[in-house]
């Protein structure tokens, strides 16, 4: 993060996010500078992260953890990894958190103009694919987002992964993320061609908690989305094996605990008076 | 983060929401002062507080609420707290390679008075929470403080106490972060604020 | 090879408390390193004496080795004595000392002490991985330091052992308080740090003895 900014191409883009702007990159010589003299970044909020996805007899089934980490602390218990692109395809995503929700948004945005421009075809899973890898291709890795791209199109069920740098697979099954070995050990012992949609979801599910419980970036509850030609079904902690463990009863404050110095109720400002054309009141 | 020093807290109750900054503001270990507020009115139902660089806590203030007028010349109303919340973050996220430095926590009520909180980190990676949310050079004791003592559906009276025992607490074992702390109390009838008293050290 | 080194981080997080008549010492049972799970059901903690309990995080090969070292001194301490145990202040300063005496090549381990004293008062003992130690009424050590530290202030408010004249740093709180307390500080840790989960190993030291519980904590 120093010197390399010059490096990064942002005058114009190519592919299809050309119209997206390019990041402002004003502070980087300032903080560049107050790194030099010692200060350290605060970190990035990462998603250490197990995502997964299986095609099966009629649709794919993708699955997530739900822990977002700071270095070794847990900043989300509950975060959502599962992205959406379009009515018909949704993307995991693992790395910097701030960078798989952008991208994701980007493309999902660029689809909705496409089918707005194309009498509202149904978005291609290919076409989702070629906007993100071009996008990531284009920072050189520096946009770390490491994604499991599944949807359904006019050309049938579709699963891929894309990595950071831009490079991209088409896979019957797929795993990513800091648990995606933990994950792939249990597709590698389960996975089997045309599966029934409950096979599928359970091999997932499975996958999923073997990240979960063996990986410690990943963790909490785990999230699914199926993909199928009649639609999609989102479910959102679809099995939550990790509820906390103990409570302590005892924990209450009464009344005057805390030293208070002063107490003020503060002047409402946004108070509406409804009499007459006032003018309007715009102080923050 | 640890230039300056800092620690901000918001959490949830039922029907109400309030958001914490300690007082302090540093040049390392060095006091500067001690009646600095990290955290920022919005509108009267919406608060934002920071932590990180006070020059860079101070420059998103400002254009907070900026945008905000902005805003309400054009739709005439105020920001709804996921808005405001996906402002924030692409402001962050449009500087990817060059951030801000600081994590803004947003504290709420939405339209129907539900609580709405999230945090973020330095380029806008939001974590809506629906217990509550830290930022600061104490993060981890205020994660530790808040874990333990928080409870769904507390109200306003109960969730002052909860939350002023934590921010006092949790900052406690934090040289670059004290010095008393502030409260936003937020509910549907109106704003309290309560200045604390903690250790001078 | 030139990035090899001798230490690694285990993880881990101990906690003791001590009481007017007991003292609790308790670790959590995960033994970590990276993003791996080496095992989950892993001692830290050894009792050396009926009177004396230690537990260590940090640096496994370096916890083993001082464990050793601690316990057979106590054993050649004892047969010396008549089959008297050490004292567990005397422990606490042997520890120290220990620690001390690989001062430039440490043991990377952080070490807490818990027992009672010739009053059979309880006795926590903090140190840091170069024998600096202090007598208190409660600590914690290891990677859930920073989360639980702020809730064992908030909820025990001991005095200072440097108080003139003295006052006893022992927590107010009863046994049974001091165990609830103790659980709900691992379970917070468990939530909110990745090293510290599987179980937490609960070791209470009184008059009657020493007796060891084991709480489930979260797998993840």
């Amino acid at each position: 993060m120093s010197s390399s900014y010059g490096d990064i191409n942002v005058s114009g883009g190519i592919g299809l996010d050309s119209e997206s702007a390019p990041f402002n990159l004003e502070l980087a010589r300032r903080n560049s500078m107050i790194e030099r003299q010692g200060m350290k970044l605060p970190r990035y909020l990462k998603t250490g992260t197990t995502i997964c996805g299986v095609v099966y007899a009629n649709g794919v089934v993708l699955g997530a953890d739900t822990r977002s980490t700071n270095g070794d602390t847990v900043a989300d218990k509950n975060c959502e990894k599962i992205h959406y692109i379009a009515p018909n395809i949704y993307c995991c995503g693992a790395g910097t958190a701030a960078d798989t929700e952008a991208t994701t948004n980007m493309v999902a945005s660029a689809l909705n103009m496409h089918r707005y421009g194309t009498n509202g075809r149904t978005s291609r899973v290919i076409t989702a694919l070629t906007m993100l890898k071009s996008h990531l291709f284009k920072y050189q890795g520096n946009v770390s987002a490491a994604l499991v791209l599944g949807g359904f199109d006019i050309n049938g069920p579709h699963l891929f992964t894309v990595y950071p740098h831009g490079s991209s697979d088409s896979l019957p099954y797929a795993t990513m993320g800091s648990g995606s070995l933990a994950a792939m050990s249990i597709f590698e012992a389960g996975y089997k061609e045309n599966m029934t949609k409950e096979e599928a979801m359970k091999l997932v599910a499975d996958a999923i908690k073997s990240g979960v419980f063996n990986d410690l970036g990943s963790g909490s509850n785990v999230d699914l989305c199926i993909i199928t030609k009649e639609g999609k079904e989102y479910l959102r902690n679809y099995e939550c094996p990790n509820p906390r463990p103990y409570a302590s009863q005892s924990f209450s404050f009464a009344k005057g605990t805390t030293p208070v110095l002063r107490s003020t109720m503060l002047t409402l400002k946004d108070v509406v008076v409804e009499e007459g054309a006032d003018a309007m009141e715009v102080g923050a | 983060m640890s230039y300056n020093g800092g620690a901000v807290i918001a959490m949830t109750g039922k029907e109400c929401v309030a958001i914490a900054c300690d007082l302090r503001l540093g040049i390392q270990n060095q006091t500067i002062a001690t009646d600095y507020r990290k955290v920022f009115r919005v509108h009267d139902k919406l608060f934002v507080g920071l932590s990180g660089l006070a020059t860079d806590m101070q420059t998103l203030s400002q254009r907070f609420a900026f945008r905000h007028n902005l805003y309400k010349l054009r739709e005439e109303r105020n920001m709804k707290p996921t808005t405001f919340a996906n402002l924030v973050s692409h402001m962050l996220y449009e500087r990817r390679f060059g951030p801000y430095y600081a994590e803004p926590v947003i504290a709420g009520l939405d339209e129907n008075n539900q609580p709405y909180i999230t945090g973020m980190d330095l380029i806008g990676a939001m974590a809506p929470a629906s217990d509550f949310v830290v930022a600061g050079s104490s993060s981890e004791s205020l994660f530790g403080v808040c874990e333990s003592f928080w409870k769904p559906d507390m109200d306003a009276e109960t969730l002052f106490e909860t939350l002023g025992q934590c921010i006092l607490t949790g900052v406690n074992r934090d040289c670059l972060a004290g010095w008393g702390a502030a409260i936003y109390i937020i509910t549907p009838t109106g704003i309290t604020a309560k200045t604390l008293k903690g250790r001078q050290d | 090879m030139s990035t090899w080194s001798p230490y690694d981080m285990n993880g881990g997080t101990c906690v003791a408390v001590a009481g007017a008549d007991y003292c609790i010492v308790a670790a959590d049972t995960r033994l970590s390193t990276g993003f791996s799970i080496l095992t989950r059901e892993h001692t830290k903690v050894v009792t050396l004496s009926d009177a004396c309990v230690l537990a260590s995080a940090g640096f496994e090969g370096d916890r083993k080795q001082l464990h050793k070292v601690l316990g057979m001194r106590q054993q050649v301490f004892a047969h010396n004595h008549g089959g008297k145990p050490m004292s567990c202040p005397a422990m606490a300063q042997m520890l120290s000392n220990t620690l001390y005496f690989k001062r430039f090549f440490p043991y990377y381990t952080f070490n807490l002490l818990g027992g009672l004293d010739k009053s059979g008062k309880g006795a926590v003992y903090t140190y840091d991985a170069i024998g600096s130690y202090e007598r208190t009424g409660y600590a914690c050590q290891g990677s859930g330091q920073a989360l639980i530290m702020p809730v064992l202030d908030n909820q025990l408010k001991s005095a200072s052992p440097l108080l003139y004249p003295p006052v006893s740093s022992a927590t107010p709180l009863t046994e049974a308080q001091a165990v609830d307390l103790v659980k709900d500080c691992f379970a917070t840790a468990g939530e909110r740090d990745i090293y510290t989960g599987d179980a937490v190993e609960i070791v209470v030291i009184n008059r009657n003895g020493v007796r060891r519980e084991t709480m489930p904590l979260k797998l993840d």
